[in-house]
């Protein structure tokens, strides 16, 4: 255990060395993988965000039914029963003219405008929920409602939230599959670092082996190496999407402000940001792995 | 210790460099694989060490037949032996004591252990006060004496060394031929190839002739 521990200690100091021998092309090729993960990872947060701001929206199929204004209250009661019985509704709220004139006060900042008002612009209305999602049976249903007696005007305001929700799919897809690239990428450029490496210490390898060294022992240093310099790339892709969520996110809460809202950037959270570093030093240490062996595998007569 | 039984060494070019041979060498042994260049004396030390594979008949070190082994148990089998190359095989970007620690830290020694075991090893081949040199400093003879450290530092059962005196003078081939007696006198077995007839005088050993990859004495 202790002879395990020292070749251990052994190997993470000879690729400490290693990385500090050469600051520079360390720093280039930290850098390099480093934005080839801030890239998936800056579009992933941008993709929360946008994610948690299309979560504020309903995207469930809602019809507004408006009744006239001189709709009675017998006259809303008899349409109330007719909206129930019809086919393909779930559920039918009844929205009071009045109720409705103190959402509008509250929602929108006009209490001043609307309380100058003499008479209730606003009709009684029904919010209905249907029990369907798809667009022919919701245009029939639209139909049906409309030839109803002392019905005005309908809306379905739905279908830009579902349009939303599928862009938010369709950009979760393309920042998976941007990852899954760019990840790729990460092997082969640490691949290539260690190559770079493996040959700058061709000879030691060679004595090594023929003194008694495994292929493990060789391979070692040259993975603390990849994983150190994936961990370094990490942190470097992380502290850049955080100084960018820090940047961009006053200008975004001063806008979702100036348009009454609360919306603010989210950064990585501390797990997330731990993950991406991890995650990062997993594929410098696959991409040394892989160099190693191929290595290994094409110098040795067995 | 060491046993070769009808051991064929042919290369893919169909080039035999050992043709046959066998013979044994018991513990404690310290024995000169002779010849010409050309007859086999590189090739038979490389199987010996399990640096190349037999391609018929086997090799056996310490009852292992060396063929057979994985790489894991060749590694461990190689950390038993002293190597020592014609051309060193010295690392030039380390120094001298660097140099020798290698096969300790190969072993997983502490630095203390290891520090102790690289002086000793210093010490035998009279190097202790280069022991921050690089290596591209020393001579030719204190190059070989530096190899020679490195192979004994783990304290091998075995010493296999190939032309050891090769590229030396007269004066240095003596000394380097009185450290494997001493070594030998210790009870480390000593297999050693070489064509320098005032040296093998010096050991008074057991001699193994080689002429076209056969044994003939």
């Amino acid at each position: 255990m202790r002879g395990w521990l020292t070749t251990h200690a052994n190997a993470c100091g000879r690729a400490v060395r290693r990385l500090l021998a050469q600051p520079t092309v360390t720093l280039l090729s930290v850098f390099v993988i480093g934005i080839a993960i801030t890239l998936p990872l800056g579009l992933y947060v941008a993709f929360a965000n946008v994610n948690a701001a299309a979560g504020r929206v309903s995207t469930e199929p809602n019809i507004n039914v408006y009744l006239a204004l001189n709709a009675s209250e017998q006259e809303t009661r008899d349409l109330e029963r007719r909206l129930k019985s019809l086919g393909g509704v779930d559920r039918v709220a009844f929205i009071s003219r009045e109720s409705a004139l103190q959402e509008m006060k509250r929602v929108a900042n006009l209490a001043e405008l609307l309380g100058s008002l003499e008479v209730n612009p606003l009709p009684h209305a029904f919010a209905i929920q249907p029990t369907a999602v798809d667009a022919a049976t919701l245009e029939a249903l639209r139909k049906e409602i409309t030839t109803l007696p002392k019905v005005e005007s309908l809306t379905m305001d739905f279908e830009w939230a579902q349009k939303l929700k599928r862009f938010a799919t369709f950009a979760e897809r393309i920042v998976l599959l941007l990852g899954l690239l760019l990840a790729t990428a990460v092997v082969f450029v640490t691949g290539n670092t260690i190559r770079l490496q493996i040959l700058t210490q061709k000879d030691e390898i060679e004595v090594s082996q023929l003194i008694g060294a495994t292929r493990r022992f060789i391979r070692r240093p040259f993975l603390y190496f990849g994983a150190f310099q994936g961990l370094l790339a990490g942190l470097v892709a992380v502290l850049t999407v955080m100084a960018f969520v820090w940047w961009a996110g006053v200008e975004v809460r001063a806008l979702t402000a100036s348009y009454g809202g609360d919306f603010s950037l989210r950064a990585p959270t501390l797990n997330q940001s731990l993950g991406v570093v991890a995650f990062s030093g997993l594929l410098g240490w696959l991409g040394a792995f892989l160099s190693v062996w191929m290595y290994l595998r094409r110098v040795s007569g067995r | 210790m060491i046993a070769f039984s009808n051991t064929v060494k042919r290369y893919p070019n169909g080039f035999e460099a050992l043709k046959g041979v066998s013979f044994s060498i018991e513990r404690g042994e310290i024995v000169a694989v002779t010849g010409h260049s050309g007859a086999g004396k590189s090739t038979l030390l490389r199987l010996a060490a399990g640096i190349e594979l037999a391609s018929q008949g086997s090799v056996l070190v310490n009852s292992q037949n060396v063929s057979q082994l994985k790489e894991a148990g060749l590694a461990v089998m190689r950390r038993n032996l002293g190597l020592v190359f014609q051309d060193h095989k010295l690392l030039f970007d380390r120094n001298v004591f660097d140099n020798v620690a290698l096969p300790l830290s190969i072993a997983g020694f502490s630095h203390l252990e290891s520090g102790k075991r690289v002086r000793a090893a210093l010490d035998k081949v009279g190097l202790l006060n280069r022991e921050k040199a690089a290596p591209i400093t020393l001579s030719g003879g204190e190059q070989q004496r530096l190899c020679i450290a490195r192979a004994i530092v783990n304290r091998p059962a075995i010493l296999i060394a190939d032309e050891p005196t090769g590229n030396l003078d007269q004066a240095y081939a003596e000394t380097i031929f009185d450290l494997f007696r001493s070594f030998n006198q210790v009870g480390v077995t000593v297999l050693l190839a070489t064509h320098d007839e005032s040296g093998l005088e010096r050991l008074n050993c057991r001699r193994i002739s080689l002429e076209r990859g056969n044994v003939t004495a």
